[in-house]
């Protein structure tokens, strides 16, 4: 099958590069899995800018601080194999702007949200058309975002989000063998940043919002080598590749002025994970209140980006009372 | 027009004043007009809507490497226009390529496929002399194009601009500027043919290698028989395939420029390990040491410098009885030259600038010898009016050597 | 050097349509042209008092790709400024062309356009004529091909193609006006000039001054000039079907 509309590969098609180090996995490889050199509760650091895109009515850009493995990798290159990524995305808002004439009424603003990962983004080379994860995605950031806007200052009027993913988290360190995880654990940290980065676009395109929304991740791991006695643990912001065992993990959108939450998404079992005596709560509510505070954390980045929007457009606009 | 010169000349009410942005979206040929050609009683320059002098580029950056999950990445800002790159190199099997064992190349005799492109050894073999000397010769450089080695796209459905819906197939100009950028790596010939293949010697048994070594150690100093006798059990068994996508972030006008900076970037960036055939487990196997991995060695620097033409009469070219010939245009060019600019010829233009220009010329140079040699032009492409002909190209094509200086500083401090 | 042959409306249903052959390049295309017609998905913000001009090439064995979409936008691109979209009936409507491929080597993955731009744009400029498009002026086209030695070759034959250094179309059109040039692989300013030069000479013939100031074409080595070449072909059509009106007394 080739697609027309594109340069295709080689017909027979390409294998990813294989690396000895990974054939071989008993001798080198445990001591390669990067480490989380963060306190527990200690989330990374985010880079987040808004209006690089003037062509958008508003746009910003996210990028996670590199894990401590990752940086000590790029600063002295040893290992062509990345220890893990950092999430990198880049966010851009159309309109509001009149529905197709083919579309039906609507009294709301039309909410149309997509996410696309670049062909390079994850460990995996990216097909070109949208593959399930990335639709869903774009289904989860839909429902964040709209409870949020408020859908009836802009009848008949539609609203484009999309989300370009330039690099991916990855969903478990490259050196475990791809089953040894259940579920795709960087989805979720990509969608926590989906979300903030998309609310700062949402704001620089001065679309009326109840409230900034930001995204955070918690997870439970059960760590630190194959010590029974250790307890399972809470982490904010985990970054899967540091983990060895994620029992579960979860994502919410969370409006800090108004404390609501606008979407939740909890994988993995949290019922049988057995926290340690200072967690007084069951696993999931620690699960969630852990994501809460992630996601506060984030808030305070997302309004410093806010404001700088703010200043610029203030800036910009000294004629603004003539323009009505 | 008429609307827009009466608002500009006579004092008009208040009530009718407008800011310039606008008038900029009301008039805009106007709008740019009036920039051009200010009146002479101003004093001011002729200077473009956005600020630049007509062949004035704008502000470029480059910044390769940034992407943990490439070979190779650069992203390039040309003014608001933002291109990603990210080059990866994935494996071809020779056994997996249905004409190999029949286009099979033997080291000793060139390969039928081979001389398809020995069209370009010629030219480009002095144009870079000294980096080439050492190569047998790139009468196997069809092996890019035969077995697709280089796959560019270019997505524009990444939001950059309102005009394309995301998640919607290539539009034709995302495609157009994907197979420019394919065509022109192959026409450049800038990546080599030999970086992309793994070669497999098979252990030599017996008597021959004892020959061989002899051999060897006899005409120490006349390699090249020695190297001849390596080469016949020498056997390509995969080749790499560098995966080009460019994303193109943000559109504020002459895409291209800012697609093929950013597919140069990435591609001098670009590091392949260091692979080989495992016998054992019939597979080709990377080492993942940095200092085993090598990088690409271009030939070249192709760059490429993309104009418009703005023309003063926005009516030019429908009107059928006012097109002046060739010849009266030359006239008419000389006559006019202290008087009124009839149309400037705009460099790197942006979005705003594009919308109001119907022709473009595109220019490619290399200068040979890092520069200090002379220019070459790679592509030259001109098309869409006829206000730009031999003398106007030669200008550009001057302007594009400069150009060439500049955003050689510019990629090599990335 | 054998000339290129045309017909003129070869397809009945089409409004216009014409058939192009240049034996040294071996293409062999066929093309035709609907104007003005409706559009389904016109655009009212779009320029709305011009026609929209449409181009489709077709390659003869494959599927269309990528590089049909490049040369179909250097193709409207040339056109879209020679058409009289602003003639009365034409605005807000479409011109669309056709131009199918018919024999001929098929251009291959990442292979330029070169060789066969020149016959599809006189397929199309025929065609045109045939539909009765207003056009600002016609023009004629060249494909030449410079090989390692400086040699310069009319037309090449796709082998010939392969083997050259720098491959150059130019379009000329009949006022004279350099209307779109395309040049790759590498060459110097100097050698563009000179493929400059013999290409207008190919399309436009040798430009003989006389002592009395008279310019005169002249036949040279390139023989009949192209833009002559083209006009006979329409001349003869017109006289062909105007025969009963000429013939009778």
């Amino acid at each position: 099958m080739t697609d027309r509309r594109r340069i295709n590969g080689p017909p027979s098609g390409t294998r990813p590069a294989v690396f000895a180090a990974s054939l071989n996995s008993a001798s080198n490889i445990a001591t390669g899995r990067p480490q989380r050199q963060r306190q527990p509760n200690e989330l990374r650091k985010i880079f987040l800018k808004t209006g690089l895109i003037p062509s958008a009515s508003g746009s910003s850009y996210l990028e996670y601080e590199p894990s401590a493995s990752l940086a000590a990798a790029r600063s002295s290159p040893k290992c062509l194999i990345p220890p893990s990524s950092a999430l990198k995305l880049a966010c851009t808002v159309h309109g509001p702007k009149p529905l197709p004439r083919s579309a039906t009424f609507s009294p709301n603003l039309v909410l149309t949200t997509h996410v696309k990962y670049a062909p390079f983004a994850a460990r995996k080379r990216k097909g070109h058309i949208r593959d399930a994860s990335e639709r869903d995605l774009g289904v989860h950031l839909e429902t964040a975002l709209r409870g949020v806007i408020v859908a009836e200052r802009w009848p008949k009027s539609g609203l484009d989000i999309t989300i370009t993913i330039l690099e991916a988290e990855d969903d478990r360190w490259w050196g475990d063998a791809p089953d040894s995880h259940d579920a795709p654990w960087g989805i979720m940290n990509v969608l926590a940043g989906c979300i903030t980065a998309a609310s700062a676009a949402i704001s620089d395109a001065r679309i009326d919002c109840l409230d900034l929304i930001a995204g955070g991740v918690a997870a439970i791991v059960a760590d630190e080598s194959e010590d029974v006695e250790a307890k399972p643990k809470l982490m904010l912001d985990t970054d899967p590749a540091e983990h060895r065992v994620i029992l579960s993990a979860c994502v919410v959108a969370y409006m800090p002025a108004r404390d609501e939450i606008t979407e939740i998404w909890l994988k993995g079992d949290s019922s049988k994970a057995l926290l340690g005596t200072d967690y007084k709560r069951s696993g999931h509510e620690a699960l969630l209140d852990g994501a809460v505070d992630a996601a506060r954390g984030a808030h305070s980045v997302l309004a410093e980006a806010v404001r700088e929007s703010a200043v610029r457009f203030a800036g910009l606009a000294p004629g603004g009372g003539v323009m009505q | 027009m008429a609307p827009a010169a009466a608002a500009a000349a006579q004092p008009a009410p208040p009530s009718l004043s407008l800011p310039p942005s606008q008038f900029a979206r009301l008039q805009p040929h106007a709008y740019l007009l009036a920039h051009l050609s200010p009146p002479p009683s101003s004093n001011q320059p002729s200077i473009r809507a956005n600020g630049r002098a007509p062949s004035q580029f704008r502000v470029t950056s480059a910044n390769t490497g940034s992407l943990t999950h490439t070979n190779g990445s650069a992203v390039v800002r040309l003014g608001d226009t933002t291109a990603v790159c990210g080059v990866r190199a994935e494996i071809l099997h020779t056994e997996d390529i249905a004409s190999w064992s029949v286009s099979r190349p033997t080291p000793a005799s060139s390969s039928p496929t081979g001389n398809k492109r020995r069209k370009l050894t010629d030219s480009t073999a002095k144009l870079s002399a000294e980096s080439e000397n050492k190569e047998e010769d790139g009468d196997d450089e069809s092996q890019i194009q035969d077995f697709s080695l280089l796959v560019p796209n270019l997505s524009l459905s990444t939001g950059c601009a309102p005009g394309f819906i995301p998640g919607a197939p290539p539009s034709a100009l995302a495609q157009s500027l994907s197979h420019q950028i394919l065509t022109l790596l192959h026409s450049t010939r800038l990546v080599r043919a030999e970086d992309l293949r793994i070669w497999y010697q098979p252990p030599n048994l017996g008597p021959e290698e004892l020959e061989r070594h002899n051999e060897n150690e006899q005409m120490d100093v006349d390699a090249p028989q020695g190297e001849v006798d390596l080469e016949k059990n020498k056997e390509i068994k995969a080749f790499w395939v560098l995966y080009i996508d460019i994303m193109i972030i943000s559109l504020a006008g002459n895409p291209f420029d800012a697609a093929w900076a950013a597919v140069l970037a990435a591609l001098r960036d670009t590091k392949l390990a260091r692979a080989w055939w495992d016998v054992d487990n019939e597979m080709v196997v990377c080492s993942d040491a940095v200092s085993e991995a090598r990088k690409l060695s271009l030939r070249g620097l192709p760059i490429s410098s993309t104009f418009c033409v703005f023309e003063a009469d926005a009516a030019s070219g429908w009107r059928a009885v006012v097109i002046p010939d060739a010849e009266e245009e030359k006239e008419l060019d000389d006559s006019t030259r202290k008087g009124i600019q009839r149309r400037w010829v705009l460099a790197d233009p942006d979005g705003y600038e594009e919308g109001l220009s119907q022709e473009r010329i595109c220019v490619v140079v290399d200068k040979e010898q890092d520069g200090k040699g002379k220019t070459v032009i790679m592509k030259l492409e001109k098309n869409g009016g006829w206000a730009v002909d031999t003398k106007e190209l030669k200008t550009l094509v001057d302007i594009s050597a400069q150009r060439w200086e500049d955003l050689k500083q510019i990629l090599e401090q990335c | 050097m054998v000339g290129p042959t045309a017909s003129l409306t070869p397809l009945s249903r089409a409004d216009g349509s014409a058939s192009y052959q240049c034996p040294s390049t071996g293409s062999n295309i066929l093309g035709s042209v609907n104007a003005p017609i409706e559009l389904p998905g016109r655009r009212d913000a779009l320029r709305p008092e011009d026609a929209t001009v449409e181009v489709f090439v077709k390659p003869g064995t494959a599927p269309g790709g990528v590089g049909e979409r490049y040369v179909e936008g250097i193709i409207k691109n040339m056109l879209t400024k020679l058409i009289l979209g602003r003639e009365k009936g034409y605005a807000r409507r479409g011109v669309v062309i056709t131009l199918a491929i018919v024999g001929g080597e098929s251009v291959g993955r990442g292979d330029s356009y070169l060789t066969l731009l020149p016959a599809l744009l006189h397929t199309a400029l025929l065609a045109l004529l045939s539909a009765s498009v207003p056009l600002s002026m016609t023009f004629s086209a060249t494909v030449l091909a410079v090989d390692a030695s400086g040699k310069i070759t009319r037309e090449p034959s796709p082998k010939e193609a392969a083997t050259a250094t720098s491959l150059h179309v130019f379009a000329f059109s009949s006022n004279g006006h350099l209307l779109l040039s395309e040049s790759q692989g590498p060459f110097e300013f100097k050698t563009w000039e000179n493929v400059h030069q013999r290409a207008l000479a190919i399309c436009h013939g040798t430009l003989a001054r006389s002592s009395d100031g008279d310019v005169a074409m002249a036949e040279d080595v390139d023989g009949q000039p192209l833009e002559g070449a083209l006009r006979e072909v329409v001349e003869d059509k017109i006289h062909l079907d105007y025969a009963w009106k000429i013939d009778a007394p």
